[in-house]
């Protein structure tokens, strides 16, 4: 028994002339969040669906909790989809029973577990309602419970927060640290950056169907270094937009954000600032942010 | 298996403890008893008392015998009394008010003219002239102010005739018994010719049951099709498909709703059986007490039984299916309704084979249309109560008709499952057959 809960080995999948997901790789690991990245298009739902078995793979492999996918495996997974829905007149308490069978988890726990679930998320008095009387949000919430009711191993949710206010996102989101805390593996799929940042260990970033990068979220950060400048000056643009000093210039509404070159350093970026006559007002050293990451990558492999 | 249980537990409970189930149950048996009765009591709502009519009678025989025939009913020359008299017993009671009006005499157009004047001041409704030649031509001229009323003028040329024919028949000097024996009716017995001899007859009864079993698969495909098909789609409709296949195999999921939405149809058709068969038993025990005997169930051999239970399950199955399969192709309930319509259109079909069938019940078409599942149902019942064919070909034609039934929910499964991953696009024949191979 590894530690890796997912594994896929060389998977594609293409609907008609139209391929969705071209020799994907990848590993999630037991008790550890795990996103998957993306622009909308990339694959990120298709890799999903294959992973919970809606849709099969036309080739590769995929390893879930140690084994190929089988009912018996199926049962140990959440799973909460991009596109979400409830039964409108069945009452949330029906509901999450329902669903519950279907993961095989039935008797007294369950109740108990119902209950426990619609205190965390903080709808108990809910339990009795149709769910067509639920907001948005709440149903989405409950939606959730759907896919944790059954204490998955591995849980899947693709896009959990679209849609949520600021402190339903902060809720959702210490629970998935909790049950990652508890040794869950959690797969995660956004294209919110700064949510991803926030709560992944590690990274798949998917574009055009193809892997772009998968590491951990610290290994990519480093590997990126602190290359990133935050400058804010006065004049000198032209030292800015020197290729051997500054790979990609981005410009902010009061400051400009520039990569430097590979084996360029910053100090004699400065220094060459201030020869030139600028008023440099900002100089800092940053980590690039997630988004930057991501859009680099993207427009790189673009 | 226990998921398919919970699927079919959750079809099962939402449904029948719904309102609309509840209320349907108790609407429809009223609903149609209505359609049954209503007319009758429509046609029974006597507005304008007797109806008054005078009678010239030129002939000097006619009034007495008139009166003696409107008076009575006689039942037994039924089939002499327009239809639309038996549509409601009750209808007898529209009596006629007769009055004579002094016939012979040379003042006869005023005489007219006076009753025409009374027409119009609606002192009567009507007046009829028996000219004297009446006894040989039988022509007789009513006036009235309502030409309208087809029924009353009918009973009132039903009496005539009656009243006509009976005075031909005292002129001719026929006594009364002659008359009667005269008048008796033909009866024919049929005789089936089987196996164990020459029997008395018991399929007229066995066809009545047929045409039931038909019906009444006929009436819950008609209900129940539609919930199939909305049962099918609701996951579409609310987005719940993609959790449930994360979690269940599509037939599984497909199985568990046909059964079901099944069980809640039978559970209906079983409340409503019940309820028949008890107002049926109060009815027949009120028309004894009333000296009535009511029709005797028909004895048909136990078999028989078995095998209307068993086609009727695959008729109702085999019509299921199709809307199921309609369900996975569609993505609303509209539009699974228009494409539901040609389904309805077969099924009225195979229930009108009914009659060739019936006809030839071992020719080679109705063993053919007894094999193919959709008309198998209704063709196969017929057979057997007609000329029971050999056991092997009724347990080809179950099996046919239920394998039918497995392959349909397994291709319906299978475009549902892709299908859904297609949003918002309903399929077209080619590419639901694509998505069926490539799922």
């Amino acid at each position: 028994m590894t530690d890796i809960t997912v594994q896929l080995d060389r998977v594609s999948k293409s609907f008609g002339d139209f391929t969705a997901v071209k020799e994907l790789s990848l590993a999630a690991r037991a008790g550890r969040v795990f996103g998957l990245l993306g622009p909308n298009g990339a694959g990120k739902t298709t890799t999903i669906r294959m992973i919970v078995n809606i849709t099969a793979p036309d080739s590769g492999t995929i390893t879930l909790l140690g084994g190929p996918i089988n009912p018996s495996v199926q049962d140990r997974i959440g799973y909460l989809p991009e596109e979400r829905g409830l039964y409108r007149r069945m009452r949330i308490v029906d509901q999450l029973r329902f669903f519950a069978e279907l993961k095989n988890v039935r008797g007294r726990t369950v109740e108990a577990k119902i209950d426990e679930w619609l205190a965390r998320v903080k709808l108990p008095e809910w339990k009795n309602k149709r769910s067509m009387e639920l907001s948005k949000g709440m149903q989405q919430k409950i939606q959730f419970i759907t896919a944790v009711l059954h204490d998955p191993d591995l849980l899947i949710l693709d896009e959990p927060f679209s849609g949520l206010d600021p402190i339903n996102v902060e809720l959702l989101k210490e629970i998935v640290l909790d049950l990652k805390r508890a040794g869950k593996t959690i797969i995660f799929s956004t294209h919110q950056m700064e949510v991803a940042e926030k709560i992944c260990d590690d990274i798949c970033l998917l574009n055009r169907s193809q892997k772009v990068f998968e590491g951990s979220l610290r290994e990519i950060k480093s590997s990126f270094g602190r290359n990133s400048v935050a400058v804010r000056c006065v004049g000198g643009n032209g030292v800015l937009e020197d290729p051997a000093l500054v790979s990609k210039l981005v410009n902010h509404a009061d400051e400009a954000q520039a990569l430097l070159a590979p084996g360029a350093d910053a100090q004699v970026l400065l220094r060459r600032l201030i020869d030139s006559g600028a008023t440099v007002e900002k100089f800092e050293m940053v980590e690039p942010s997630l988004n930057d990451i991501f859009i680099t990558k993207v427009t790189e492999n673009a | 298996m226990t998921k398919f249980l919970a699927v079919l537990k959750r079809e099962y409970i939402q449904r029948v403890r719904a309102k609309m189930f509840i209320v349907s149950t108790i609407l429809l048996p009223l609903v149609m008893s209505m359609f049954g009765i209503m007319p009758a009591i429509i046609l029974n709502i006597d507005t304008g008392g007797p109806m008054r009519v005078a009678v010239i009678d030129q002939t000097g025989k006619m009034y007495g015998r008139l009166e003696a025939a409107v008076d009575s009913d006689e039942e037994e020359e039924s089939d002499e009394k327009p239809d639309v008299a038996k549509s409601g017993p009750a209808l007898a009671n529209r009596k006629f008010h007769l009055q004579q009006v002094a016939s012979v005499g040379p003042d006869a157009e005023a005489q007219r003219a006076r009753l025409d004047e009374r027409l119009q001041a609606k002192e009567i409704d009507g007046y009829l002239v028996l000219a004297p030649s009446f006894m040989q031509d039988g022509k007789a001229e009513f006036f009235n102010n309502n030409p309208g009323d087809v029924l009353s003028r009918k009973m009132l040329q039903s009496a005539l005739n009656r009243a006509l024919r009976d005075q031909r028949l005292i002129e001719a000097k026929v006594d009364p018994a002659t008359r009667q024996s005269l008048f008796q009716p033909a009866e024919m017995q049929s005789v089936k010719n089987g196996a164990t001899g020459q029997e008395r007859d018991s399929s007229a009864g066995s066809f009545v049951l047929v045409f039931a079993v038909g019906f009444i698969m006929y009436l819950a495909i008609l209900m129940y099709g539609q919930v199939i098909l909305g049962a099918v789609i609701e996951e579409k409709e609310t987005r719940i498909a993609e959790i449930l296949f994360s979690s269940i195999k599509p037939f599984t999921l497909m199985m568990g709703k046909l059964v079901g939405v099944s069980l809640v149809a039978l559970t209906q058709l079983a409340i409503w059986g019940t309820a028949f068969a008890a107002f049926a038993l109060y009815g027949v025990n009120l028309l004894a007490s009333r000296g009535l005997k009511a029709g005797s169930i028909p004895s048909i051999p136990f078999t028989h039984y078995i095998y209307f239970a068993l086609f009727f399950l695959l008729g109702y199955f085999i019509y299921a299916t199709i809307y199921a399969l309609v369900g996975s192709m569609v993505t609303t309930a509209q539009e699974g309704g228009q494409l539901a319509m040609p389904i309805i259109l077969i099924l009225v079909v195979s229930f009108y084979l009914f009659l060739p069938v019936s006809r030839s019940p071992d020719s080679s078409f109705s063993i053919w249309v007894s094999m193919i599942p959709f008309s198998a149902p209704v063709a196969m019942l017929v057979r057997i109560v007609t000329q029971t064919p050999p056991f092997w070909q009724i347990a080809l034609s179950l099996l046919i008709g239920f394998s039918t039934v497995l392959v349909i929910t397994w291709i319906a499964s299978r475009i549902y499952r892709v299908g859904m991953l297609m949003y918002g696009k309903r399929a077209s024949i080619p590419e639901a057959l694509r998505w069926a191979r490539q799922a």
